[in-house]
């Protein structure tokens, strides 16, 4: 299988790149000690860009999940008019540059009528930890309505046909069966788009600012202590970044299921 | 019971084209044709799951065109099964009632009832998953008739089955059809499966209905090409089948024809055209059937002359056309038919 020059080469190339991403790995678990970790890990800063991360990461994915879940199902079942030029713009955010989605969410809450009459009702995005939440929404819909949309397609709506018959509403029929049915689909899109939004640093930082203890999630929170060269508060929220990818990875092969994320 | 008039729906790659029909109460109704002729969206049309472009579909009088399926009454099986793999056997079977509020216990004895009905009690608790073809088709049949509906919809039920297993749930639907009398609409390519069970049969081919009538009618005097081409079966009788050890002897219409498959009750006869030999003369032969009668009709189709003799019942014979002309065979002769046990085939 593997005496051929060209299949020894291929499989070189392979274990060249796995060990170019373990030694990115192992330079920053090495570049620290486990007891400067944990005091890291225990400071006020990190505490709290944990906290804030895992609360903005959670709401959003929550969104995520609450719209995609009508969206994808109508780009799943129903031909309208229009429909291929909506599928695309709702692709658009999976290409778009972070740094750019973030400058749009910017304008759009920070200087159009739109956003001034939301800030009316309170809901400010602009430099706060509202903006991380939305920031991370805007990046990630994309992806889960992806997901979420070969899930409900390999799903046979006939399915939805005999609860019908059998009394249910079209909506309860859904509810029913193909919701249920859909489980490992909104597993594996929930765990890739919460492990995204820990990791949301370009649309965030545009929306909400680097304010140190405010809008400091951990992304954010490496980038502060980078720059201004306190390593060991930068490597503990990078070793925390690493587990949760590490985590979420393996939940989401787990669960396995969905190929088609592109 | 059921009327649909000129009822027309373009789904693009299936479409129905203005087809009008009348179901009567009670019957056991097949819908035959060849994939791709509509028979799919005809049937999820009369369930409701479409809503006609045109045309106008009637429940016992009562116009149902605009009615959502829930409030409908009919119940639907798919040839793949649709079991819901998310629930235990026993909930897809009572998934219909529990959607209708009936209580617990209720639903837990009416499940019971169906279930032993069909054979599947032992299955209740098991997931849809890890079951065979015939036990999901038959839990697929017992969560429609569970819920007592007006109107039973079967969407080529038995086609995706093992020969075996559709002989076994052919005789099962034709025994549940007896025992409720719920108004059947079956879907079929097979037309096995459209003589045995049908009461009467519309054939359909792209999209139109193009013969509607009792089995006989259809098979022996199809009203166009397409369906003699399509059903492209002779000498198919119904009759009613006495095994004598390893023989089976089916009375039809008056004359008795003798079969080595053993079946017995009310059994279909059919036997090819050119496994059926001719004389004039009565010949003395190991084959069990042997009948004399007249030739009345004769079809030219090349090399192959299709001669019709009726013994008491019209029996097609194949024979070429080179013995045809040296028999000096016309219609009018008198001639004998003969035939072998192992030839006829009981369904």
């Amino acid at each position: 299988m593997l005496s051929s020059k060209f299949g020894i080469l291929t499989v070189s190339i392979a274990l060249l790149l796995t060990i170019f991403i373990l030694s990115l790995i192992a330079c920053i678990l090495t570049h620290t000690s486990p007891h400067i970790l944990l005091t890291s890990i225990a400071s006020q800063e990190i505490g709290f860009a944990i906290k804030l991360s895992l609360l903005t990461s959670a709401i959003s994915t929550l969104m995520c999940i609450a719209v995609s879940i009508p969206a994808s199902y109508s780009l799943a079942r129903y031909n309208f008019f229009g429909k291929t030029l909506l599928s695309t713009i709702l692709d658009l955010p999976l290409a778009l540059p972070p740094l750019v989605a973030g400058v749009g969410l910017l304008l759009l809450f920070g200087t159009t009528s739109f956003g001034a009459w939301l800030s009316d009702f309170g809901l400010k995005f602009v430099f706060t930890p509202l903006g991380i939440v939305i920031a991370q929404f805007a990046v990630n819909i994309s992806f889960m309505l992806r997901i979420m949309r070969s899930t409900f397609e390999g799903i046979s709506p006939r399915y939805e046909n005999v609860a019908q018959t059998l009394g249910c509403t079209p909506m309860q029929a859904f509810l029913q069966t193909t919701l249920p049915m859909s489980k490992n689909g909104l597993m594996a899109g929930g765990i890739i788009t919460w492990s995204k939004g820990i990791g949301e640093f370009g649309a965030a930082l545009m929306v909400a600012g680097a304010t140190r203890m405010k809008t400091e999630t951990l992304p954010i929170s490496l980038y502060l202590n980078m720059s201004c060269g306190d390593l060991d508060l930068a490597m503990a929220a990078a070793v925390i970044l690493i587990i949760i990818s590490f985590v979420s990875l393996y939940i989401f092969e787990r669960r396995g299921g969905v190929t088609r994320l592109y | 019971m059921i009327r649909i008039e000129h009822v027309s729906k373009d789904l693009g790659e299936f479409k129905l084209d203005d087809a009008t029909l009348h179901i009567d109460e009670g019957e056991y109704f097949i819908i035959l044709g060849p994939t791709g002729a509509g028979k799919t969206i005809l049937i999820e049309t009369i369930a409701g799951i479409y809503r006609p472009d045109s045309g106008r579909v009637f429940l016992n009088g009562a116009d149902v065109t605009n009615i959502p399926p829930k409030d409908r009454q009919i119940s639907m099986v798919y040839q793949d099964y649709m079991l819901f793999p998310h629930l235990t056997v026993a909930r897809n079977i009572g998934f219909g009632l529990r959607q209708k509020k009936v209580g617990r216990s209720e639903t837990r004895a009416k499940v019971d009832e169906i279930a032993d009905l069909l054979g599947v009690s032992h299955l209740l608790h098991r997931y849809p998953g890890t079951l065979s073809g015939g036990e999901k088709q038959r839990i697929a049949i017992a969560r429609a008739v569970v819920t007592e509906p007006k109107v039973l919809l079967l969407d080529e039920p038995l086609s995706a089955l093992d020969s075996r297993t559709t002989e076994r749930l052919r005789a099962e639907l034709a025994r549940i059809h007896k025992l409720t009398g719920t108004t059947t609409i079956h879907v079929t390519h097979s037309f096995e499966e459209a003589f045995a069970l049908g009461d009467r049969i519309a054939v359909m081919c792209g999209g139109r209905i193009i013969q509607v009538g009792t089995p006989d009618e259809v098979f022996r005097r199809p009203n166009s090409k397409f369906i003699a081409d399509f059903v492209g079966v002779e000498n198919l009788f119904r009759g009613r089948s006495v095994v004598h050890g390893d023989i089976s002897e089916v009375r039809v219409d008056g004359i008795s024809v003798v079969s080595s498959t053993v079946a017995s009750g009310d059994v279909s006869v059919s036997i090819r055209p050119e496994d059926i030999l001719i004389s004039k003369r009565e010949i003395e032969t190991s084959a069990r059937n042997s009948f004399s009668g007249e030739i009345t009709e004769v079809k030219d189709m090349g090399g192959i002359v299709r001669a019709v003799v009726d013994v008491g019942v019209p029996f097609v014979v194949a024979l070429t056309k080179r013995s045809y002309e040296d028999m000096e065979l016309a219609p009018g002769t008198r001639v004998c038919i003969v035939f072998k046990a192992s030839a006829t085939h009981l369904f």
